[in-house]
């Protein structure tokens, strides 16, 4: 047999696109995905400059979201960062530590944690130094429990024993070979800490216990026009925060997809139609 | 022969104009058993679906289809609804079809399984699928279709994914239930899943047509067979005593919990010699495989490669070694890494192994391992994904062979392969391993395969050895049972006649490292069991210096048997 792969196939399959490209091809892909990277981009540009746009109730909550959107880009970096240090702890640290470390992430998981924010500040105060590390909570434990999971699973790979067998040293394994491969499943895992501390912040502020009020926020405006009776002035900040948090969440499935490997399923039992 | 049960005649299938099948003809009569083989895609299941009636509704049928009788399919995941209990499945398609109330239809139930051999018939009728394993629910899945009693039993590859000698016990059930009730039986698959076995007549299916599969060689013939004499000089691999075993745990008394997967296994292997580790799966011949070259820790004895103890070599000494050993996994697609082009995964190789070697030759050098296994060396430019498994399996060899090693230690090589490009992967090591006189240890659960490819072969049962002898001597006179029931299913599977006594695989699992049985691991089923087989395990003794066995009574039973 000689496989003359150069002079027989398509030139599409000579020279395909790299795992990454491929990646982010199946993030744009998704319709869904795609439009929610739209929304954010453009609230991420309309945000922040929306005291410049007018005066209307639509530019007041865009204007609002300033708070909201910066608090969950803290709490979700911080919740991230977290979620992502324990799923990597309880996978290096050895059996015992992984018991006792996700135990913790089960047991937490299991409560209502997005009562964590207004606990925080009713008891703490509502500085963002309180209120930053409540939202990291809300999200952290389910971060470490998709870590660990993926890194269990990409442990286990086979091109980790081929590596081991080329004679490469652990460390250049773990550089060149574990951390590529681990990015874009544990991005697409801590990515939905965004959303999650920005639905806590939300939730909070609509109870009254979110950021201070001189830091403006959707869930304070949503608070505000409830108590004020005021429809036209709810409708603004409740959608631009169901947007946000959806867009999110699209993303996140995107990430997601863009993660599972592009492998096309093997056919086990014969050519089935 | 009275009127067939089924008969097909001019049987097309179309989508749109392509033609699916061609106008194929044949019967199956009453207590025959008619095997359908063909490749990957010839369309065997699809034929199938079609004679049940099930053809996927955008299909044109033409021709005739007469069936007398029920019909029933069994199809080639062998699925069970998740939701009920194996008794609830009975109960209801043994009222459809047969009007049984709910008693008797759980005592059809337990016959049936019991036919199968399901341990406790009665007690896993209250189960649910998923607690049964693998070999169990193909069990329940035939004794489901068994007791329904059709005139005309459709199966499609079942239990392909079980074990040879597994398999081949309950396709010979499945026949013999067939010729004993007077139904016809239809069993598709490929050719390698040993669907041949028991049937009396066998079609293959090939480019639309059905015509009859060719006398398959014998596995007995001379070439098929490696009768190499042994190489002279010293072993240069030299394994002593080796166990691995992971720990589970501790029990409620605080005592450490082990699984033993390889349990005192030793061997020597000469440079230039080839050595096959046969078992079937759980044997612990992959785990022994990779302890060889330290990919699994193992926790006890030595691996010696040219003197010098692997076990405890400081990371220096090891990578000296790994260039000589190098290995072929299960899985080639998945040994590469997909993030990595196979070109700068085969640099990293050199790199880390052979220093020597300048950085600029690197690529010279990939390109002549890649043409050397007949790839194009515009491979090592492309990723991973973009190869079909043949094309990663050569990558994987030719990823091996850079380093210029001496020894290839290979883990079920072709697993992903099937058909002609099993046979050509397999011609390619084999002509590369001549040419360069590599060593070759060669794990599989394929008993012909190893004897093709070893001039030894060591049979291993829960990671133990029970036979150890040259391949020839094998042939000739296999005396453990288990060895002798792979060679005969080897044998059966491709349609060489009955392999007299074990011709028809053995009857139970393998059984299980967690709880081994007590005496000889086999003795559950051995058909040659006596009592003493409980009692204490065999050690390995000699019928000859090169030829070792571990059972009780291998000179009565193989006396018994010749």
């Amino acid at each position: 047999m000689d496989r003359t792969r150069g002079t027989a196939a398509t030139p599409k399959s000579l020279w395909p696109e790299s795992p990454w490209r491929a990646a982010g091809r199946r993030l744009v892909e998704r319709p869904s995905a795609s439009v929610g990277l739209v929304v954010l981009i453009t609230l991420l540009f309309c945000v922040p400059t929306a005291p410049l746009l007018g005066n209307g109730p639509l530019e007041r909550a865009l204007a609002a979201g300033q708070g909201s959107l910066s608090f969950a880009l803290l709490g979700g970096l911080l919740g991230a960062a977290a979620g992502l240090a324990w799923g990597i702890a309880a996978t290096a640290l050895g059996p015992r530590a992984e018991r006792s470390l996700m135990g913790l992430a089960e047991r937490l998981a299991g409560l209502p944690l997005a009562l964590a924010l207004p606990l925080a500040a009713g008891l703490a105060g509502r500085g963002p130094g309180v209120l930053a590390p409540a939202a990291a909570l809300t999200a952290a434990p389910f971060i470490a429990l998709v870590t660990r999971a993926e890194l269990r699973a990409l442990l286990r790979r086979e091109f980790l024993a081929a590596a081991q067998a080329a004679g490469v040293p652990p460390g250049r394994i773990l550089r060149r070979h574990l951390i590529p491969n681990a990015a874009l499943p544990l991005a697409a895992a801590a990515w939905t800490a965004l959303p999650r501390a920005l639905a806590a912040e939300s939730f909070a502020g609509l109870l009254g216990l979110g950021l201070p009020g001189s830091v403006p926020s959707w869930g304070a405006a949503l608070a505000a026009a409830v108590r004020a009776g005021d429809p036209a002035a709810l409708a603004a900040p409740a959608l631009l925060l169901a947007l946000s948090l959806w867009a999110l969440h699209a993303v996140g499935d995107g990430l997601r997809a863009a993660a599972a490997s592009g492998e096309t399923p093997r056919t086990a039992g014969g050519g089935r139609p | 022969m009275t009127t067939p049960l089924l008969s097909v005649e001019g049987f097309s299938l179309l989508a749109g104009d392509a033609v699916l099948l061609d106008r194929l003809t044949f019967a199956v009569g009453a207590g025959e058993v008619l095997a359908v083989t063909g490749a990957a895609g010839s369309g065997k299941s699809l034929l199938l679906k079609a004679l049940a009636g099930l053809a996927p509704p955008d299909l044109t049928c033409d021709g005739t289809v007469r069936t007398v009788g029920r019909r029933i399919l069994v199809t080639a995941d062998g699925t069970l609804f998740p939701h009920r209990t194996l008794g609830a499945q009975f109960v209801e398609l043994l009222h459809h079809h047969l009007g049984l109330d709910e008693h008797m239809a759980l005592r059809r139930a337990v016959e049936a399984l019991e036919w199968f051999r399901m341990p406790a018939a009665a007690r896993r009728l209250s189960l649910y699928p998923h607690e049964l394993s693998e070999a169990q629910r193909w069990r329940a899945v035939l004794a489901l279709a068994v007791a329904a009693q059709p005139a005309v039993l459709l199966a499609d590859a079942p239990a392909a994914a079980l074990d040879p000698t597994q398999r081949a016990w309950m396709l010979d059930r499945l026949a013999g239930w067939a010729r004993e009730n007077g139904a016809a039986l239809l069993i598709a698959g490929r050719a390698e899943e040993g669907v041949a076995g028991p049937a009396d007549r066998r079609l293959l299916l090939e480019a639309d047509r059905l015509r009859p599969a060719p006398p398959p060689p014998g596995l007995a013939a001379d070439g098929d067979v490696n009768r190499e004499p042994p190489p002279a000089g010293a072993p240069a691999l030299s394994v002593r005593d080796l166990r691995v075993a992971f720990r589970l745990g501790r029990t409620w008394t605080g005592e450490d919990r082990w699984l033993t997967v390889v349990d005192g296994v030793g061997f020597d292997l000469a440079e230039g010699d080839t050595l096959a580790l046969v078992g079937e799966s759980g044997s612990g011949k992959s785990v022994l495989a990779r302890a060889l070259l330290r990919l699994v820790p193992p926790s006890g004895g030595q691996v010696a490669w040219l003197g010098r103890d692997l076990a405890g070599a400081p990371p220096d000494a090891l990578r000296r070694a790994r260039r000589d050993l190098q290995m072929l996994f299960p899985d080639p697609a998945a040994a590469l890494d997909p993030g990595m082009t196979v070109g700068a995964q085969m640099a990293e190789l050199l790199e880390t192994l052979r220093p020597d070697i300048p950085a600029a030759d690197r690529g010279p050098r990939i390109a002549d391992a890649l043409r050397e296994v007949g790839l194009h060396e515009a491979v090592a430019a492309l990723h991973p994904a973009a190869l079909d498994a043949a094309e990663a399996a050569h990558a994987g060899l030719a990823r091996a062979l850079l380093p210029e090693p001496r020894l290839l230690v290979c883990d079920e090589p072709a697993a992903t392969l099937a058909g002609a490009d099993r046979a050509a992967f397999l011609a390619r090591l084999m002509e590369v391993r001549r040419r360069r006189r590599l060593a070759l240890v060669y794990a599989t659960q394929d008993a012909s395969d190893a004897l093709r490819v070893g001039r030894r072969a060591l049979v291993l049962l829960l990671g133990r050895i029970v036979e150890a002898a040259d391949s020839a001597a094998l042939v000739e006179g296999a005396r453990h049972p288990l060895t002798r029931a792979m060679l005969a299913v080897a044998q059966g599977a491709k349609g060489g006649g009955s392999g007299g006594e074990f011709g028809s695989g053995l009857p139970g699992d393998p059984p299980s490292a967690l709880a081994p049985p007590s005496g000889c691991a086999l003795r559950l089923r051995c058909p040659l069991a006596r009592d003493h087989c409980a009692q204490e395990p065999p050690a390995l003794e000699g019928a000859a210096t090169s030829h070792r066995i571990a059972c009780h009574y291998w000179e009565t039973n193989s006396q018994g048997a010749s």
